[in-house]
């Protein structure tokens, strides 16, 4: 039978929203304007179906008639020339041609189909086939779903081409439909395991295999030659595969837990001394730290709160859609797979990528324009969060021009349990391994081992398969199983399926025992997987449970009637073995010993490059109001508020302090607090800080400076320091022996903070390839990221404060130490041009005091507004604080500072308090360094004054259009 | 006896909990029902007082927002739907819910299976996630007896509500009172087409309607959102009284409790 097409657009008289947004896009974008409007269809195709059947489907399901009409087997968008040149394919790119006689109104210049590629999971596929099923219709084969898009005007060939490349199409999983296809079945045959000759094998040979795929060096791949020697055979390429899987950057931390030399000295591993640092801080909340999918603490009830934060650089660089979305699910399922499973209350995001405005020919090869992943990336956050209703509400975004080659995506996640559900799970002898959620496909192969490699100009094309489009409701339905499973108390043990798919999931359950696995059970998305592409498979929306054969009924028929797969694909044996076979064919045999303690122990040396020590001195600006308006602007300063807006951020009803508030409702927040248990007043709060360019200038006081942020942020909204714990993400460049340094300073920082402060880190990750390298040899290498993450419990969400200013006439005192001279890193240096390695370094002895003393004001009720200092420093954070409020302020600055630096030094760790009245100030402050800087006012101007001599005043409104404009280029109104 | 309330769930519902909480503290009584129940009579509409779709993305609002579950409801469950409303009890969808409301027919013309309205995209052409202001007209709605002529703020949180429908059904809509919540300027109180105080670009700046007969009511805001003093962004600048969510929910189980 043929394919049947329906084609569904909207009617002539009815707008077309996504039309008109790609249009403002290819406007401000590429400077394309010979595009009059953009008209978009949707293509639906089915196989197995009569055209009786397809009108159907086009009737009841694709087109609504209130506004759309539709067309079977035919053209929907007319195309200038198609019948007047006679027989066009409808998808043929037309240049200026002009075909006499033809009315050029409702005629497309050029029309152009996307579709995603044969094999990647279109997420809409299965709804079309449920929805079939739904209305009688039998026979459905597959169906699939595109977009059509018809551009009107006097477009070119070539700049539709533009359109195409940097904006319509990404190579990496779609494609431009040319012609009607054949068949929409993806079939084949299933290819033979594979025996690889490691006995054989010289060096050169071995890291042949190595490259491209495998990402070991010739120490590790030695290894794996010299148990097989002594095993007497030839490894599988299943067993090859989850070695290198297993032994992966990615998934052991191998420069984490290297031996160090450092200038050299030896030196503990860097997780080792993170590690100590919390088990020395012995927090009483802790539940579990560091040995999980995410990191544990004691809510209130007999209940926890878990956190977790997670990076997905890597496939978002060359897939940022499709990479962040599967980042989002990954980050959600480590919640999920939690202890006995945990549900997510809250999902966060930290971005970094080079300034949006960056010229196209500076964008090196093999890589996207930052502009289109940035919107692509915060696309795939909001689809994926949105549909698994979790709410985006805590975030950032930073931007550098050294992440013009790879971008920085952090997604975090955090969930709560009932505290007796907290411990990781432990499978017995005889325990059933089920594989739950989507199914497995070719999705993600190399995952694990492509994002430990350097990203060249080559990795667009030769690690295409690693990224996938995320499936939010598979997650979603999963998720809503699973946790019924732990409240029936019928899961031993669960954990997800991330990198490594299977072998990841099942080996690091199996570790302690064994498990033997039958990947012929495992469900697959189409026919011809090679049985070591199953085990390896890194579909999303997958988790592995461990559960008793008397229990397993159960959780298989809640599985069903939540329409989620479940399927037992082995059992968990006595025997240290991981074995793993397809059909009659055992295809891998390794001992757990083996593979998880095999791996040979690095030694990493460690050595400082002496940076050059810089000091300008710069005048003080000519136009103060000039000045002030170019911080507001500045990229890391600038509102964010278009990202959050399109994050359903107010889900699950929890919010008690959104991410934006005050009176016009974009005024920022320094961290979220939520009410996650309904009709308790307790509740949870969640803040993070980074600062790549610090951590560029000095990896060790731009380490602090982020932990000092985080907390900072936390604590400006009313948490108790006694509550906080953190999570670490190191984002770094390949550990070459610079780098190395660096992030041996910035772990030293780590650990100092949890001394001096006892807040422990309780989960972390790092990702240590964030280095590009050219054809011609040419390196870039990211600033250092380091991202503090900071949560904790609040013991009354009503007794939480906002940033936005509550009255005028109140007091406004700066609490906190600072050197207004370090202004290193700083946007008003940038903004001047001026250059200097004296960072704001953080006085750790003061800080805990500091903390302390905001609490205590916070508690009292004594604080009507709170925000601290980041970037921009107090002048930005002054103007924030007064948009929230619609008011005005006058600042007095002491005659001893200098005046640009007293306004723009961006210490972390301070911060700015509205209070009633300079004697509340000094009373709730007495103990710590604070200075009152003057009143609000209910004026529309920050007048700022130099002793008693005005400086110069700005309007609020002048600023607050500046700080708005950059994100709203980007992302449109 | 309290009301038993069906809150109707299937997969990628998301708003499920809140609104279970909201008609909790209203009084009524809930149970999470997932509509594979209802399909394979595990559960049956007939046992509940009150239905309420939730908000989500039913089914990955895949071709149109909240069209999968529309289908699967005029196709398996349209007797059960029928006869629930036909008893003369309240059902509730909001957000995905207004959405699967509007796709099976029961708004705004209480005809199972034509489609006579629909939420398209926003005009804006993204999703919308922001706190607005409402105001409730007279109607024959039984949700908000005893709102009408006021101003109450909720969150609105969708990508696809733009009220759109022909003119005579607009007409229809609006000659009948079925208008109940309309996008209003904060300052006049007023009506308003103006973004983003109307975020979706929705007809007659429609927020919500009900049937004729006042007790099937879709809107795309959420007034579960709104039940603690805390869930508004700025609880903390004053009093803004009762959360505004609470009234709509109460009215209901009181309905309930009286006439069912």
């Amino acid at each position: 039978m043929p394919i049947q097409e329906v084609r569904v657009t909207n009617l002539p008289h009815v707008n077309d929203p996504r039309g008109d947004s790609l249009l403002h896009t290819i406007k401000t974008f590429l400077g394309i304007h010979s595009i009059d409007r953009i008209a978009t269809a949707r293509v639906y195709r089915f196989e197995g179906i009569s055209e009786t059947d397809a009108k159907l489907l086009a009737q009841s399901l694709l087109a609504e008639d209130v506004f759309q009409r539709y067309t079977l087997n035919e053209p929907i968008i007319e195309v200038r020339g198609r019948t007047s040149c006679g027989g066009m394919s409808p998808i043929e790119v037309r240049g200026r041609t002009s075909c006499g006689g033809m009315s050029p109104i409702n005629e497309a210049a050029v029309l152009v189909e996307v579709a995603y590629k044969p094999g990647v999971m279109n997420p809409e596929a299965g709804s079309i086939m449920k929805a079939a099923a739904d209305l009688g219709i039998s026979g459905l084969l597959a169906a699939d779903a595109s977009t059509e898009y018809g551009f009107f005007g006097t477009v070119t060939a070539a700049e539709v081409e533009t359109i195409n490349t940097r904006l319509l199409v990404n190579e990496t999983v779609e494609r431009v439909v040319k012609e009607r296809p054949i068949t929409l079945v993806i079939s084949g045959k299933t290819a033979d395991t594979r025996i690889i000759p490691i006995r054989s094998m010289n060096d050169d040979a071995l890291m042949e295999l190595s490259r491209d795929s495998l990402f070991l060096n010739l120490d590790e791949m030695l290894a794996i030659k010299s148990y097989f020697t002594e095993l007497g055979r030839d490894p599988t390429d299943c067993e090859v595969e989850t070695l290198a899987q297993t032994w992966s950057e990615h998934c052991v931390h191998k420069t984490f837990k290297a031996q160090l030399i450092v200038d050299g000295k030896p030196k503990k591993p860097l997780l080792k001394r993170l590690q100590q640092a919390t088990a020395d801080a012995a927090h009483p909340l802790v539940l579990s730290a560091f040995v999980d999918n995410s990191g544990v603490v004691a809510l209130y009830d007999d209940l926890a709160i878990c956190g977790k934060v997670e990076t997905h650089n890597s496939p978002s660089a060359i897939e940022p859609y499709g990479g962040a979305m599967t980042g989002s699910g990954g980050v959600f399922r480590d919640i999920m797979g939690t202890g006995k499973g945990a549900r997510v209350v809250a999902s966060t995001d930290m971005f970094c990528f080079a300034p949006p405005d960056l010229p196209t020919d500076e964008v090196p090869e093999g890589c996207l324009h930052p502009r289109y992943l940035l919107q692509r990336v915060v696309a795939g956050v909001r689809d994926y969060g949105n549909r698994m209703g979790i709410p985006t509400n805590n975030g950032s975004l930073h931007f550098h021009y050294d992440f013009r080659a790879k971008p920085t995506i952090i997604v975090g996640a955090y969930g709560i349990m009932p505290a007796a559900d907290a411990q990781m799970g432990q499978p017995r002898q005889g325990d059933i391994a089920v594989a739950v959620g989507g199914r497995t496909g070719r999705d993600g192969i190399h995952g694990a081992t492509f994002s430990s490699g350097e990203m060249t100009h080559r990795t667009m094309d030769v690690n295409a398969s690693a990224v996938q489009i995320g499936h939010a409701i598979e997650e979603k339905r999963m998720s809503d199983a699973l946790l019924k499973a732990r409240d029936e108390k019928l899961i031993r043990a669960l954990t997800d399926c991330g990198a490594g798919g299977f072998a990841s999931a099942f080996g690091e359950m199996g570790e302690h025992s064994g498990v033997r696995i039958h990947l012929d059970q495992a469900p697959v998305k189409y026919p011809g997987l090679a049985p070591w592409e199953i085990w390896l498979s890194e579909s999303q929306e997958r988790m592995a449970l461990a559960v008793t054969p008397a229990n397993l009924p159960r959780v298989l028929t809640i599985c069903a009637e939540h329409n989620v797969e479940a399927t037992a694909i082995g059992e968990f044996t006595a025997t240290g073995r991981l074995e793993v076979y397809y059909k009659q064919d055992r295809i891998c045999e390794l001992d757990m010993e083996f593979l998880h303690n095999g791996l040979p122990q690095r030694t990493m040396t460690a050595v400082k490059k002496l940076k050059t020590v810089q000091q300008d001195h710069p005048s003080a600006p000519a136009d103060w109001v000039q000045a002030c308006t170019e911080i507001m602007a500045h990229l890391n300063v600038c509102s964010k508020e278009p990202i959050v807006r399109v994050y359903d951020h107010g889900v699950q009803g929890s919010s008690a302090l959104p991410p934006f508030g005050g009176l016009p409702g974009n005024a920022p927040n320094d961290g979220v607090v939520l009410a996650p248990v309904p009709g308790k007043k307790y509740g949870m709060l969640i803040a993070h800080g980074m600062n790549p360019v610090l951590n560029l200038a000095d990896p060790y006081h731009g380490s602090l400076w982020a932990a000092a942020e985080a907390v900072s942020n936390a604590v400006a909204t009313g948490a108790n320091p006694a509550d906080l714990v953190l999570i670490d993400n190191f984002i770094w460049p390949y550990p070459d022996e610079e780098s190395l340094h660096d992030l041996d300073q910035a772990v030293d920082a780590c650990t100092d903070f949890v001394n001096a402060t006892g807040m422990p880190f309780i989960s972390g990750k790092d990702s240590l390839s964030s280095t590009y390298r050219a054809r011609d040899g040419a390196v870039i290498k990211i600033p250092p990221v380091l991202c503090v993450s900071c949560f904790g419990r609040v013991e009354d969400v009503t007794a939480t404060v906002s940033s936005d200013i509550k009255r005028p006439g109140s007091a406004l005192v700066l609490v906190g130490q600072r050197d207004v001279n370090q202004m290193g890193g700083s946007a008003y240096f940038e903004i001047i041009g001026a250059s200097s390695s004296r960072v704001p370094q953080i006085d750790l002895p003061t800080l805990p005091g500091v903390f302390n003393a905001i609490h205590q004001a916070c508690r009292k009720g004594l604080v009507l507004a709170c925000h601290d200092i980041s970037e921009g420093g107090l002048l930005a954070a002054l103007a924030e604080m007064c948009f929230g409020g619609e008011t005005g302020a006058d600042i007095i600055i002491p005659e001893d500072s200098r005046a640009d630096y007293f306004l723009f030094n961006e210490t972390a760790g301070c911060f700015l308090v509205e209070v009633e009245n300079m004697e509340t100030a000094w009373e709730l402050f007495a103990g710590v360094s604070h200075l009152v800087l003057g009143r609000t006012n209910d004026s529309k101007n920050i007048s700022i004054y130099r002793g008693a001599s005005k400086l110069f005043a700005t309007a609020t409104g002048t600023l607050f259009e500046a700080w708005r404009r950059p994100m709203r280029e980007v992302f449109g109104a | 006896m309290k009301p038993q309330v069906c809150i109707l769930r299937t997969d990628g519902t998301n708003c499920d909990l809140e609104t279970y909480y909201a008609f909790e503290q209203a009084g009524g009584q809930c149970e999470m029902v997932h509509v594979n129940q209802l399909r394979s009579g595990a559960r049956k509409l007939a046992e509940y007082q009150i239905l309420a779709i939730p908000g989500g993305f039913s089914y990955g609002d895949d071709i149109h927002s909240g069209k999968i579950l529309s289908v699967e409801l005029t196709s398996l469950l349209k007797e059960q739907l029928s006869n629930f409303v036909a008893a003369g009890k309240p059902v509730i969808g909001i957000c995905n819910g207004f959405q699967v409301l509007v796709r099976t027919g029961l708004l705004p013309r209480s005809e199972l299976g034509t489609i006579s309205a629909t939420l398209m995209h926003n005009d804006s052409g993204h999703f919308e996630c922001r706190w607005i202001h409402l105001l409730i007209e007279e109607s024959p709605c039984i949700f908000t007896r005893g709102m009408e002529g006021t101003v109450v703020q909720y969150q609105v949180a969708h990508g696809e509500g733009k009220f759109y429908t022909g003119a005579e059904t607009l007409a229809g809509i609006e000659s009948s009172g079925q208008t109940v919540f309309r996008y209003a300027d904060p300052i006049t109180g007023k009506a308003t087409a103006a973004y983003p105080l109307n975020p979706n670009g929705s007809l007659n700046a429609i927020a919500g309607i009900c049937d004729s007969t006042g007790r099937v009511l879709g809107l795309m805001p959420h007034p579960e959102r709104y039940v603690e003093t805390y869930h508004h962004p700025n609880w903390r600048r004053g009093h803004l009284g009762e959360p505004h969510g609470i009234p709509l929910f109460r009215n209901a189980v009181d309905f309930a409790v009286k006439n069912l």
